[in-house]
């Protein structure tokens, strides 16, 4: 396991940001999902060092994420979520800079700052000043510079963010590339679920400062529930209190579809059979395959 | 080509540990600040009074050659601990070096701040105190160029132009002097600037603000000098009381009428406020309890 916390615990102030976090991650792409205030930054944050827990202990490849601080950033990338930058710098010297504090020889971090930036697709503007980089440009120069120094793991807080479409798409896949087929781990935070989805193999939830959910997403998909699809006409109102009675979890969409998350302990049988009895007719009615965005709601109780 | 089927390669080399993790901050800090407008100019004119001291030791051992220049009266000065204090803490060197530091110090915290690269440095192996020491070394690059060099470098003009080594066997000590002042002047303006820097986000008020408290302590001595006429009132005074520090540290009569201890101590602890105030201030994320 290349990440281990155990009872992590973390308060600004009176707020409690994280409440006793245990975590075991595996290789691969993770993703950390949560709603706003859930932790996930925090939770980055202290892994990183930036942030010392109240309680807890943890280590990322064996170090310490008390005391070997220095040795864990040696081996971690960083792509923060905020835009940062040095002013009067170019791609190609920020990048090499950022190299060289990494502990990169001189020549060598200037070498490799251009093979990552034409890795992600700044060739073109490389020696443009920073200030002048649009929003998608600063987005890839963050990932250029946290893969400078070749991490073994990498944190990428909200990659996406303030990319148009093809650019979100274009960094997606240089995250899959990376993950899958370079050997490097990869842990993002993010609350674009489909970005998760199409990167992630293993997610953890967390809300309001515990892990709400963990797993492999296929697993999680089929663990504890089931959801169904279904249109009715006719007594809907008494019907769905019906569902809700007997402990199952129910979403109306727009366009009158409604999802219904069948407990473990339940059966679709019974939907059937409330219906009967509430002489409600049944219009539609399969089995839906459950995303991301579906066990988020479910386990957080979002909207 | 889409990015993917550029590839990504690994890299082959080593991590070094290095002995001084913080020389790259101090190496890009000195090139960006060359990159700035008119900061050559200025520098510059920071060696102005180098050259012009210089001008008078060679005077002041080849006075034969300048009898038409003096005729009758006595030499206007004499080469002694109290010309290289005149040097190090005159006037217009303590001002040009405040001039230095509003263009090399204002930004060295602030633009970090305003462009949020603190995290940048602290997800890298560096500690808080490689970070300072690469920041500090900035300033102190600077400030020991036209402090500490031209200082040793008149001092070894005075025994090139005299001949003989008759000057520092008269004043052995004078070379500790003008590195020991040289230091504590460029570790007291490291403190300044590096506090000021840590002040705010926006760059141009930091450098407002250096330049307006040092002038502004020192208006502020005058009128206080001014209306109760007591030398006291000098501890006001930033430039004052490097003058005294600097009269101490070269055995000269101190300018002021107050012990130089006094000013030592105000100097040293505001380098501890600041040094306080930097370890709060600088992390790699900020923390709102």
């Amino acid at each position: 396991m290349s990440i281990e916390v155990n009872n992590i615990k973390f308060s600004y102030g009176r707020i409690q940001a994280l409440d006793g976090v245990d975590l075991s991650l595996p290789g691969g792409a993770v993703g950390l999902l949560g709603p706003n205030g859930a932790g996930k930054s925090t939770l980055i944050r202290i892994l990183l060092g930036f942030l010392v827990p109240d309680e807890g202990d943890g280590d990322i490849f064996g170090f310490d994420i008390r005391t070997r601080q220095t040795d864990i950033r040696r081996l971690i990338g960083y792509m923060p979520e905020d835009d940062c930058l040095i002013p009067g710098m170019d791609a190609v010297s920020f990048t090499s800079y950022l190299g060289e504090l990494s502990g990169m020889p001189r020549q060598e971090a200037m070498k490799r700052a251009h093979e990552v930036l034409y890795y992600v697709g700044l060739e073109e503007s490389r020696y443009r000043l920073l200030q002048t980089y649009s929003s998608g440009m600063k987005q890839r120069l963050k990932l250029a510079q946290a893969l400078v120094h070749d991490p073994q793991l990498l944190f990428l807080d909200e990659p996406t963010s303030g990319l148009d479409p093809q650019g979100r798409k274009e960094i997606l896949e240089l995250i899959l590339d990376i993950s899958s087929k370079k050997n490097i781990q990869i842990l993002i935070s993010s609350h674009i679920l489909s970005d998760i989805e199409l990167t992630c193999s293993y997610v953890v939830i967390l809300d309001k400062g515990r892990i709400a959910s963990r797993g492999e997403i296929d697993a999680l998909r089929r663990m504890d529930y089931s959801l169904y699809e279904l249109r009715i006409k006719g007594g809907k109102e008494t019907f769905l209190q019906d569902l809700n009675g007997f402990g199952y979890q129910i979403e109306e969409m727009e366009d009158g579809l409604i999802r219904i998350y069948v407990p473990s302990d339940r059966t679709p049988r019974d939907i059937l059979e409330t219906a009967v009895g509430r002489d409600v007719q049944i219009r539609h009615f399969v089995r839906s395959r459950s995303s991301l965005e579906d066990l988020f709601a479910k386990v957080v109780g979002a909207d | 080509m889409s990015i993917k089927e550029k590839g990504y390669t690994h890299w082959d080399g080593e991590l070094e540990s290095r002995r001084f993790p913080w020389s790259p901050i101090m190496r890009s800090g000195i090139r960006l600040t060359f990159k700035k407008k008119f900061f050559k100019l200025f520098f510059f004119l920071n060696l102005i009074p180098a050259v012009v001291y210089l001008a008078g030791i060679y005077i002041s051992e080849r006075l034969e050659d300048f009898e038409f220049m003096i005729r009758e009266a006595s030499m206007p000065f004499k080469v002694n601990p109290a010309y290289f204090n005149s040097f190090l803490s005159g006037d217009y060197l303590l001002f040009m070096i405040v001039m230095i530091l509003v263009f090399a110090g204002a930004g060295l915290i602030a633009d970090d701040l305003k462009h949020n690269s603190l995290q940048l440095y602290f997800s890298r192996p560096l500690k808080k105190r490689d970070y300072f020491m690469g920041k500090t070394s900035i300033v102190f690059f600077f400030l020991l160029i036209v402090t500490l060099v031209p200082g040793l470098v008149l001092f070894l003009m005075k025994l090139i132009f005299a001949g003989n080594f008759k000057f520092i066997q008269d004043y052995p000590w004078l070379p500790l002097s003008i590195i020991g002042y040289s230091v504590l002047l460029t570790a007291f303006f490291a403190c300044y600037a590096l506090f000021l820097s840590a002040l705010s986000r926006n760059s141009r008020y930091v450098a407002v603000m250096t330049f307006g408290m040092y002038l502004f302590s020192d208006i502020l001595y005058a009128i206080f000098n001014g209306i109760f006429r007591k030398p006291a009132f000098a501890l006001m005074s930033i430039k004052a009381n490097l003058q005294q520090i600097g009269a101490a540290f070269f055995g000269v009569k101190l300018p002021y009428d107050v012990p130089w201890m006094y000013s030592f101590v105000l100097l040293v602890l505001f380098c501890g406020v600041a040094v306080i105030f930097l370890s709060r201030r600088v992390r790699g994320v900020e923390v709102v309890r």
